[in-house]
């Protein structure tokens, strides 16, 4: 977790801006009950929106078709993984197997 | 190392349009957030990134046209990007909505993100971990205590008879929130047991050194001795060596079988103050002392 003046002098950006992509759900972060918590990721994806803006000139509707395709992409990169990952391994494609190495992969990373 | 300007692939005289248009060419191919799988991107991006730091500030490239200063220096921070994240199971933001026509339900792919989105929308809160200082006292006997979180919240630990130092107490549900139905993680109490000037514990037995008097040692006699658990009255038999224990059955500390350990009480004699004129008229006149050799056996 990320307290807010951290994130904004992490990543560059203002707090007007903050607030806007949270209500575009360009970020999501962590809600509790009463509040948003930001971690590290969104931090990351904040300077990730900061560049495709400042630097690649991206407006708001590019950044928000780059974000849905870059999401997308990202889902298909861990499916791919875990698949080479039993492949590798020598197993058969199952899913229980695949079940078991996801736990196993990524319970240590928590 | 080459100039900025041969990294942006701009001639030294372009205009601060023609620098923008190539650094967006190459950064578009360059950016590690937009090529995820490529590891190589990230230092081209950095060299190419810190190249037109220094040559989109006007001051900055002035200065570096003059001679001033040169390019090094000229290199970005490290970023933690986007996709260091996205990959591992904290990428709450990955979709699977590149895959709806992959196979029907029984697909192996929909079965995956099927259980990511579910993972994702219920995930269980983190454990926390807290350390909490006792009595070596209490470590015996058992204490509650109430421990004040770090939030500000507090937090009602009841620490069971006989818990060793370093041991770890988990209490359920009491960690941090989870996401939708994940339920809340544990909290995970670490134990310190406080050293102790008068008791030392051995499994679960617990020693103490006694003084006695001379007396005591010689004739025997009822001595008070301290436990974790109060005081109690013990017989020193007569003739009573330094360096002798005695037990006191089942007052060590409590066995996780059930039953107690003992207390092993270690006597340590302990002569007058010095000087004392009737013992030492008593000691000379005292035949056996002169002749008793304790070290014969050494």
């Amino acid at each position: 977790m990320i307290d807010l003046e951290a994130f904004l002098a992490r990543t560059g950006i203002e707090l007007r801006m903050l607030e806007q992509w949270v209500e575009r759900e360009w970020l999501v972060g962590e809600r509790s009950e009463t509040s948003l918590i930001l971690t590290d990721v969104d931090a990351a994806r904040a300077q990730l929106i900061h560049d495709l803006k400042r630097d690649f000139g991206v407006n708001d509707e590019g950044v928000e078709i780059a974000l849905h395709l870059l999401d997308q992409l990202h889902g298909l990169r861990r499916i791919v993984g875990d698949m080479q990952f039993e492949a590798e391994a020598g197993r058969r494609l199952n899913k229980r197997r695949l079940r078991r190495i996801r736990y196993e992969r990524y319970r240590t990373r928590r | 190392m080459s100039s900025p300007y041969e990294k942006l692939g701009v001639a030294p005289s372009a205009s601060a349009e023609e620098i923008q248009k190539a650094y967006r060419k190459l950064a578009k191919k360059l950016h590690p957030d937009l090529n995820p799988g490529d590891k190589a991107a990230e230092d081209k991006f950095k060299d190419v990134a810190g190249a037109y730091d220094l040559l989109s500030d006007a001051d900055k490239r002035r200065r570096y046209d003059a001679g001033e200063i040169d390019e090094t220096g000229a290199e970005r921070p490290p970023q933690q990007f986007y996709r260091d994240y996205a990959g591992s199971d904290f990428g709450r933001y990955a979709s699977d909505a590149g895959y709806a026509d992959f196979g029907g339900n029984d697909d192996v792919f929909a079965d995956l993100f099927r259980r990511n989105a579910e993972a994702r929308a219920n995930r269980r809160g983190q454990d926390l971990l807290y350390r909490l200082a006792i009595s070596f006292a209490d470590s015996v006997t058992g204490v509650s205590q109430r421990l004040t979180l770090p939030g500000g919240g507090t937090l009602d630990v009841t620490i069971p008879p006989g818990i060793l130092d370093g041991q770890t107490l988990r209490l359920k549900g009491k960690g941090a929130a989870g996401m939708g139905k994940g339920g809340p993680g544990d909290a995970l109490i670490e134990i310190e047991v406080k050293p102790d000037a008068r008791f030392t514990r051995d499994g679960d037995d617990i020693t103490i050194d006694l003084p006695i008097s001379l007396s005591e040692a010689v004739l025997g006699g009822k001595v008070r001795v301290p436990t974790p658990t109060g005081d109690v009255t013990m017989t020193v038999p007569a003739g009573s060596n330094s360096g002798s224990t005695l037990r006191l059955k089942g007052k060590g500390a409590p066995r996780a079988a059930g039953g107690r350990g003992d207390q092993l009480v270690k006597l340590r004699i302990m002569l007058p103050k010095p000087g004392d004129p009737e013992l030492e008229r008593f000691v000379t006149s005292w035949e056996a002392g002169k002749t008793h050799n304790p070290r014969e056996a050494v």
